[in-house]
């Protein structure tokens, strides 16, 4: 029953991490009008589907790079198992929805956030509350960039400037050779390159990141005795995930995506061009290397390069700077859902704690989605002007008419 | 070693070969373009001169060389999900085991 339960709110955080990252690939496409909104989440959705199912490769020990719930074969830890694997399966259970919790709460303040961080962030969380400090992977070993530093923390920090400086190389180069060139003709142009590059981190993200729900369905399922091969994932599991992310990422995070495609720089599509670049080959490089990065961080640090880069172009740091806060809260804050949430199911006790915190999470989440309906953005609206308040109100005192 | 240690290690080489690919190929397709306008001339390009058709050839060039690259990142994504990697051990690209 608690098995049930994991898997289908492991599917639903994969679900949320398809949505909220469909403005990685696709904001800047939508915001230059290179395609059409409803067009260019269909194309990152499939791109997405083919990249999740391009992931054969076993994702199983994901959580090791945080959590110490398995051993280094990808099988967990003996002493969570005894009992069908209850123990951890709730730690599983109150991670997942950590992240989701934060993962709609960024979506609803139209914040790009790492989902990653957010599954990272629930999983330290719930670890802490369920096995204590010592449960936490915090620095690694020192044998190589391992832990809640060296995955999470560090990478945080370098790899938005890393995307950053190489987008703005790459407009300022752009600009350059391009000078002489008439407008119109630059823009067709650029806009093929833009779709082009945009789709390669579209299929980027679905074999990452599609792979992490993968790996902890397959963790879940071990622990309760349903599967044995830790070389292996059944193939429900990947077509489950795959369809997931998918859905999610047609679905589109609308409001993400303005965020990013409208918020930050007023974006040409020669800028579209290099940012998404930037974007394709940080991850594809760094993914080769080994070192694990957030697309969200990547892509947020790219378009707000190709804004430093282009000469004259407006970059709002007021946008910028608030989403740096989130990257900074999103680990604390889904770990302490995790928590709260581990303590209140291990509080009730055995299933029902399980059932408790499951209903928890919907509430919270239809909360959410009703808050949104409030003031909706979607595929009609997400390119509408961004009117800043802080700049649209130049305020004159009452009175002062002239 | 330390984390600190390890990070800054693997983000010059993320930085090195992102400025190569991620603004270097960019700049190749914008030469394209520049190209490409310069064989059309006309309205393409602010000061109106005439046609160059060289300068369609030179485009198609540069462009083929954006798409070979790009072919060859999918090929790396793909390769990657199947356990597999890129080999630039004999200067053209071959799929070996990881």
């Amino acid at each position: 029953m608690i098995l049930v339960l994991v898997v289908v709110t492991a599917l639903g955080f994969d679900f949320t991490n398809g949505f909220h990252d469909t403005a990685n690939a696709m904001a800047t496409s939508i915001a230059t009008r290179a395609l059409r909104p409803k067009v260019a989440v269909a194309l990152s959705g499939i791109l997405n589907l083919i990249g999740a199912f391009l992931s054969v490769e076993v994702a199983l020990t994901v959580s090791n790079a945080v959590v110490r719930i398995q051993n280094a074969d990808g099988t967990p830890k003996e002493s969570l198992t005894s009992d069908g694997g209850t123990a951890l399966l709730l730690i599983v259970l109150a991670g997942l929805i950590g992240g989701i919790v934060w993962n709609l709460l960024t979506w609803l303040l139209g914040l790009p956030s790492s989902s990653s961080h957010a599954l990272f962030g629930g999983l330290v969380g719930a670890t802490i509350a369920g096995l204590g400090w010592a449960g936490v992977n915090w620095n690694g070993n020192g044998s190589k960039l391992d832990g809640v530093v060296g995955k999470v923390i560090l990478p945080a920090l370098i790899s938005p400037v890393i995307a950053g400086v190489v987008a703005a190389v790459g407009t300022w180069l752009i600009y350059k050779v391009t000078v002489g060139v008439a407008a119109r003709f630059t823009e067709n142009g650029f806009r093929w390159g833009q779709i082009g590059s945009a789709s390669l981190v579209s299929l980027a993200h679905g074999t990452n990141d599609a792979q992490k729900t993968m790996g902890v369905i397959t963790l879940a399922l071990i622990a309760s005795g349903e599967w044995t091969d830790t070389k292996s994932i059944p193939f429900w599991v990947k077509a489950a995930c795959a369809l997931a992310i998918a859905l999610g990422t047609y679905l589109g995070g609308w409001r993400i995506i303005r965020t990013l495609g409208k918020g930050l720089v007023e974006i040409a599509p020669p800028q579209g061009m290099a940012a998404e670049s930037a974007s394709a080959a940080v991850i594809l490089a760094s993914s080769h290397l080994g070192f694990a990065l957030s697309t969200t961080h990547v892509a947020t640090g790219s378009i707000l390069g190709s804004g430093v880069g282009r000469p004259g172009a407006q970059v709002r740091w007021r946008v910028a700077g608030r989403m740096a806060a989130t990257w900074l809260i999103t680990l604390p804050a889904a770990a302490m859902v995790g928590a709260l949430m581990w303590y209140l199911g291990d509080f009730v006790g055995g299933v029902a704690g399980a059932i408790v915190i499951f209903a928890l999470l919907l509430v919270a989440a239809g909360g959410m989605w009703l808050r949104s309906r409030l003031a909706p953005v979607d595929h009609t609206n997400v390119n509408d002007e961004w009117d800043e308040p802080a700049a649209a109100a130049e305020r004159v005192p009452a009175g002062a008419t002239h | 070693m330390s984390n600190l240690g390890f990070a800054l290690e693997g983000a010059w080489k993320v930085l090195l070969a992102g400025l190569l690919l991620g603004a270097g190929l960019p700049a190749i397709f914008a030469l394209g373009i520049r190209s490409m306008a310069f064989g059309a001339g006309g309205d393409a390009e602010v000061d109106h001169a005439p046609p160059h058709p060289v300068g369609r050839i030179g485009a198609y060039l540069l462009f083929a060389v954006v798409l070979l690259a790009v072919v060859l990142g999918i090929t790396f994504i793909v390769a990657g999900g199947f356990g597999k990697a890129l080999s630039f051990e004999h200067i053209y690209p071959t799929i070996v085991d990881k």
